[in-house]
């Protein structure tokens, strides 16, 4: 691969990320190249050194994502965060994508759980219109509804709470994928 | 050698090499890659996390021969992290030798 190859691909690879991050690298690969150069060294012999595009691009692109989470974290950044770590590496497939269905899952139970006891009293008024109605249930329906409402707010700081630990997760992750060697 | 092990290193050797004096990529690529087998493109993602982690600051410098080069430069914020590296570095090598040559003893 020449040097026009290699900074195509990496440019291709690198599509989805911001542009002027995207001529920042370039250009620190395009020095890279005239130093070899005038160290004698063939446009070869560099790319091959330098290893895959590719490769490279993936890492470059997974930080980016991450980086974009840390200012917004919305479900869709979190989301290309944790597919561009996967894409990483098959190692991190088992160790991104396991933590973050077990952590979706249990923040799904706990707002379930608020919101059906919150909701509770609506079937109390169901039963009454079905003409079946109990003390007993209209006040086991508010204390239900309240503890909903603490309920929900405790998920409310727990969801801010393990959004925010699972990123630091993928940037640990990131570190550890980080660096590389040859053969990846 | 292992992948993993050597991906972790590789951050330190950066922040060591920059500590002692402002480099450019280049140069780094070739000091380390001169000591230990690394896939040479993957320094400079290195260098960028590092950067934007504000561990260095980066400047430009035009060189007697060639296009300007990137120089990269140590802040106080990454000679702390360095030295935080360092101490888990030693404690951790430390501990490997140890249980080698236990381990070599006994045979």
């Amino acid at each position: 691969m020449n040097k026009e190859q290699f900074l195509h691909q990496l440019q291709l690879s690198l599509r989805n990320i911001s542009v002027e991050e995207r001529q920042e690298i370039l250009q620190d690969y395009e020095e890279y190249f005239a130093i070899g150069l005038e160290e004698g060294k063939t446009e070869e012999e560099i790319s091959k050194a330098l290893g895959s595009p590719k490769q490279i691009a993936k890492e470059l692109v997974a930080s980016a994502r991450i980086e974009k989470v840390e200012h917004s974290a919305s479900a869709g950044n979190i989301m290309r965060a944790v597919w561009a770590v996967i894409g990483l590496g098959f190692f991190n497939l088992v160790l991104v994508l396991g933590p973050f269905i077990g952590v979706l899952a249990l923040l799904f139970a706990g707002w379930v759980v608020s919101l059906s006891f919150i909701l509770s009293p609506l079937g109390v008024l169901f039963n009454i219109i079905m003409g079946d109605f109990w003390l007993f249930d209209v006040f086991s329906a508010i204390g239900l509804c309240g503890i909903g409402i603490f309920v929900g707010i405790g998920m409310f700081f727990a969801t801010k709470a393990l959004t925010k630990g699972f990123i630091r997760y993928l940037q640990f992750n990131v570190s550890l994928v980080k660096g590389g060697l040859k053969h990846d | 050698m292992n992948v993993q092990f050597k991906k972790g290193v590789l951050e330190l050797c950066v922040l060591v090499l920059v500590d002692k004096k402002d480099c450019y990529g280049y140069e780094l690529v070739q000091k380390i890659s001169d000591q230990i087998e690394i896939s040479e493109g993957s320094v400079y993602p290195l260098l960028r996390r590092l950067t934007k982690e504000e561990y260095f600051t980066t400047y430009l410098k035009e060189s007697t021969e060639g296009p300007p080069r990137k120089y990269y430069a140590l802040t106080d914020k990454g000679r702390n992290y360095l030295h935080e590296l360092l101490a888990e570095w030693v404690q951790f090598s430390n501990g490997v030798n140890q249980l080698i040559k236990e381990g070599v003893n006994h045979e």
